[in-house]
Order: structure tokens, then C-alpha cells, then sequence
């Protein structure tokens, strides 16, 4: 039986670039799994390959064990995703932001999901705001109510806390935590290690479009565990 | 599909360019062919007042709905081609496509209802022009109704100025292909351009960008009438690039 999200042997050329270089990764049902890598290692291509943003060039990228490029709405309809710029459309409110995000993930009472998902993020007080009015921060708090509005099983979530404050960081993952104790598999990237380490199931590193390690979430220093792992891989590829 | 229509539907309704798009067409046609026709029956030897004279024809209404014609042929295309620049090119410039991915709405079905969306306020834009182009004639007293046969003359405008409205849709293709807003506007500038050259040439009855426009001032210039099958090639265009557009939006990659 396969995983939620599973990628084996992915491999994706740009070019002559290895973004992903024979990617084997899972996420398991009520997992967090955590990837962690510098600026340009791989993580937004390696969501992108699950997401069916991006085909591979060789391997699979799988979601609910079908390949995530031809994967059909019934599997969709599980999936809750946030990458890159968060989905919002400056000219509609936060209000219509949220029915727009509702409509296009089939969800059925429209009007009450969107009222209570205003109230589980504290988005009450700019719901006739236009998303455009909204600070950084809000908007990544928009993009990532409309990401999970209908209660997905499976969430894919790249840097999640970016623009976020203290609070908002505490906020994200108190979410993803509840997500996965509700049984969904959540797949997060992040260049922040200790954004992460406090919720992660696992934490793999990925280095140069190659998963390279694990870190242990409960393990400490783990700035120091992963500069070691990057290092060594880069003095074995004679690249340091 | 019913899905995003109700997106595409609601963005349409709040957004900036449409409103202004629709407001720009609706007001200024009607007054700008009112303004024309004044300043050629005002005679003059003015550069305005030359060009005026040459492009209205005859006297009162025959003059007004004749520079209607030309104004509509013309504005029709470029108004709502911006329009269908920004719907199209809009999801790129603002770097949310992705956010259009891991959906069990496709793409495609997106690609659709905003085609769906924009033919439908096409169709909108045309008759409400029309209308207030009627009224303004009629409070500015353009001239005697006598003689004229306004009903046949609105039928032909409406039907041109809808399928001018139609052919615009393809410059989604090009904003989707482009990825943004300025290839859809460079194709809009070139695909005028290429109208002009090819009714210059009288070849305009088989280019469907022309042949709405030629079939608006048949018979009111020196103007050919457009067959059936010349004004049945833009349908048939416009739904062929649609489908190849549809196509794109459900195979293309994130860049």
C-alpha cells in the first residue's frame, strides 16, 4: 500500500541542473514530515514534483499512490497546499478570498466554512478588507486558511512561516499539529530549523536536489547536526 | 466548471479593469461618434475637422450609426482585448498560478470559465453600448428617425460588435503562452495593425479580425457585404483557440 505522498527515485533535470536528484521520500498518514536544505536545495521543486506543478523526468511522484500529474479530483479534493505566493486575489476581500478558495476545493457549505475558518484564524477583524490592504503577514495567514479550508488529509506546506510573527510561527504549528493528530500526512519545508524541530515527526535534509540525512527532532543543536551533514556530503562530493 | 465560473464570475465583478474597461466603452463610444459627427457637420478646415468629414457619411442618424459602426468595429477589439490580456495574463504577473494546482477544479475548467465569463460580458457590453448609444442619439436629437431602419442597423451593430468582442478572446491564448499581461498587449497592437493591412488589401471578409468590422459598415460605405461563411470563421476561430488555450492551462508546468 502506498503513502499519502511518496516520491521514488524522483529525479528533475533543469537543463544540465540536478534540482531533484533520486528523491526517495514518503509522508505517512498523521506524520509531520519536515524538509529542511539551504536557499536553491531542491525543496520548492520537490513540492512542485508532488503537486503535479512540474512533471519528472524520471521517477514518481505519487499522491494517494497515483502520479500527481494526471491524479483526478477525488484525489484533489484531500490535498491542501501552500507554495510560494499564497492564493489571494488583491481586489477580492478576505471573505471573498476564502469563498473563491472554498468554491475551487469543493466545498459544499460555502458559507459556514468560510465563517469558521475566519474564526479559527483570527481573521475576523479585516473579513471586508481587500487582500490587497493586507500586510505580509495577513496575507500568509489567507493563503493559509483558503491552503486548508476543507480540511485536507494530506497538506503540502513550503516555508509556511514566512512573514510571519512569533505568534503566527506558534500558530502555524499548533495547525499542522492538529492536522496530523486528525490523521493527515503534512509535508513542510523550511530553512529555519527551529521553526520546525518542536513539531516534526521526522526532518530530512535535503542537499544539492539530494535527500543527504535525517535530523533527530528531539535531538539538540540541531544548527550543528545539519551543518555537519551538508558539509560532509559537500566534502564527499569534493564540492567544499 | 459551474465551480469556477463562480470564482471567475466574482474576480470580473471587483475588478478595476473591467469596471473601467466597461465604463471607458459604454460613455465614450456614444459621446466620441455624438462629438465626430458635430464637428464634421460644423464644417472647418481644421485637421480634426478634416478627418471628421472624411470618416462621417451622410446626414443625422445615417451619420451617427455609420461612425458607430466604425468606432464599435474598432473599440470592441481592443477594450475587451485588455480585458481578456489581464484575465488571462493576470494569474502570471501576480506569480498565483501555483495556487491554481493540487485543486480537483482543473486548470482547464478555469481556463474555460473565464472564457465563459468574458464572452457573456462581451455580449453585455455590446448591447448596454448600444443601448446608450440609441439614447444619447435620441436626447441629442441626432437627426429625423425617418427612413431609417434603426431595428436592422442595431441588429447588424449587435451582431458585429459581439463577435469583435468574440475574436478578442484569443489574445488569451497569447497571455497564456506569454505568461503575462505584455505579449497579449503586443499581439493586441499587432493583430490591429494586421486587420488594417488586410482590409486595405481586400482580403478583410476572410480574416476573421476584420470581418465583424466589415460586415458593421457593409452598405453603409463602399463596403462589400460579408457572407454567412466569412462571419462563421469567428466563431470557429475563437473556439479553436479556446480549445488549444483549455489545453494549455491543464498540461503547462510551473516556471
Amino acid at each position: 500500500m502506498s503513502e499519502p505522498l511518496e516520491a521514488r527515485n524522483l529525479v528533475r533535470l533543469f537543463g544540465d541542473e540536478r534540482a531533484v536528484d533520486g528523491v526517495d521520500f514518503q509522508v505517512r498518514s498523521g506524520e509531520i514530515h519536515a524538509i529542511v536544505g539551504l536557499n536553491g536545495a531542491g525543496k520548492t521543486t520537490l513540492m512542485r514534483l508532488l503537486l503535479g506543478m512540474v512533471a519528472p523526468t524520471s521517477g514518481k511522484a505519487l499522491i494517494d499512490g497515483v502520479n500527481a500529474r494526471s491524479a483526478p479530483p477525488d484525489v484533489w479534493v484531500r490535498v491542501g497546499s501552500l507554495t510560494e505566493t499564497p492564493f489571494s486575489y488583491p481586489e477580492l476581500t478576505v471573505t471573498e478570498n476564502l469563498q473563491a478558495a472554498a468554491l475551487l476545493h469543493g466545498v459544499k457549505d460555502v458559507r459556514a466554512r468560510v465563517a469558521r475558518v475566519i474564526d479559527e484564524f483570527e481573521l475576523g477583524h479585516w473579513t471586508h478588507r481587500r487582500a490587497r490592504a493586507l500586510s505580509l503577514g495577513n496575507q500568509q495567514r489567507l493563503g493559509l486558511a483558503a491552503a486548508l479550508i476543507h480540511r485536507p488529509s494530506i497538506l503540502i506546506l513550503d516555508e509556511p512561516a514566512n512573514a510571519l510573527d512569533p505568534a503566527g510561527v506558534v500558530f502555524i504549528r499548533d495547525l499542522m499539529r492538529a492536522a496530523a493528530e486528525r490523521d493527515a500526512a503534512v509535508m513542510v519545508s523550511s530553512h529555519h530549523l527551529d521553526q520546525l524541530a518542536r513539531v516534526a515527526d521526522r526532518i530530512s535534509v535535503l542537499h544539492r536536489g539530494r535527500l543527504i540525512g535525517t535530523l533527530d527532532p528531539h535531538g539538540t543543536d540541531l544548527e550543528q547536526q545539519f551543518f555537519d551533514i551538508v558539509y560532509r556530503d559537500d566534502r564527499e562530493r569534493g564540492l567544499a | 466548471m459551474r465551480r469556477a465560473l463562480g470564482v471567475e464570475l466574482m474576480k470580473v465583478r471587483h475588478s478595476t479593469v473591467v469596471v473601467t474597461t466597461t465604463v471607458l466603452i459604454v460613455v465614450l463610444v456614444p459621446l466620441l461618434c455624438l462629438g465626430f459627427v458635430a464637428v464634421a457637420r460644423a464644417g472647418g478646415a481644421g485637421a480634426v475637422a478634416l478627418k471628421a468629414q472624411a470618416m462621417v457619411v451622410g446626414e443625422g442618424w445615417e451619420a451617427y450609426l455609420g461612425l458607430l459602426a466604425q468606432v464599435v468595429s474598432i473599440g470592441m477589439f481592443i477594450g475587451p482585448g485588455v480585458v481578456v490580456a489581464w484575465a488571462f495574463g493576470r494569474e502570471f504577473a501576480d506569480r498565483t498560478f501555483p495556487s491554481l494546482f493540487g485543486l480537483p477544479v482543473s486548470r482547464g475548467s478555469i481556463a474555460a470559465a473565464k472564457f465563459t465569463v468574458l464572452a457573456c460580458w462581451g455580449l453585455a457590453l455590446t448591447i448596454l453600448t448600444l443601448g446608450v448609444a440609441v439614447l444619447v442619439g435620441l436626447v441629442a436629437q441626432v437627426g429625423s428617425l425617418t427612413g431609417i431602419d434603426l431595428a436592422g442597423r442595431l441588429w447588424r451593430l449587435l451582431v458585429a460588435g459581439f463577435l469583435t468582442s468574440m475574436i478578442s478572446l484569443t489574445i488569451g491564448f497569447v497571455a497564456s503562452i506569454g505568461r503575462g499581461y505584455l505579449p497579449a498587449f503586443g499581439a493586441l497592437i499587432l493583430l490591429t495593425m494586421i486587420t488594417q493591412i488586410a482590409v486595405l488589401f481586400g482580403t478583410g471578409g476572410w480574416f476573421p479580425y476584420a470581418a465583424p468590422g466589415l460586415f458593421a459598415i457593409a452598405g453603409t460605405a463602399d463596403v462589400a457585404e460579408v457572407s454567412a461563411v466569412q462571419l462563421l470563421l469567428v466563431p470557429v476561430t475563437t473556439v479553436l483557440v479556446a480549445w488549444a488555450t483549455v489545453r494549455w492551462w491543464n498540461h503547462a508546468e510551473v516556471v
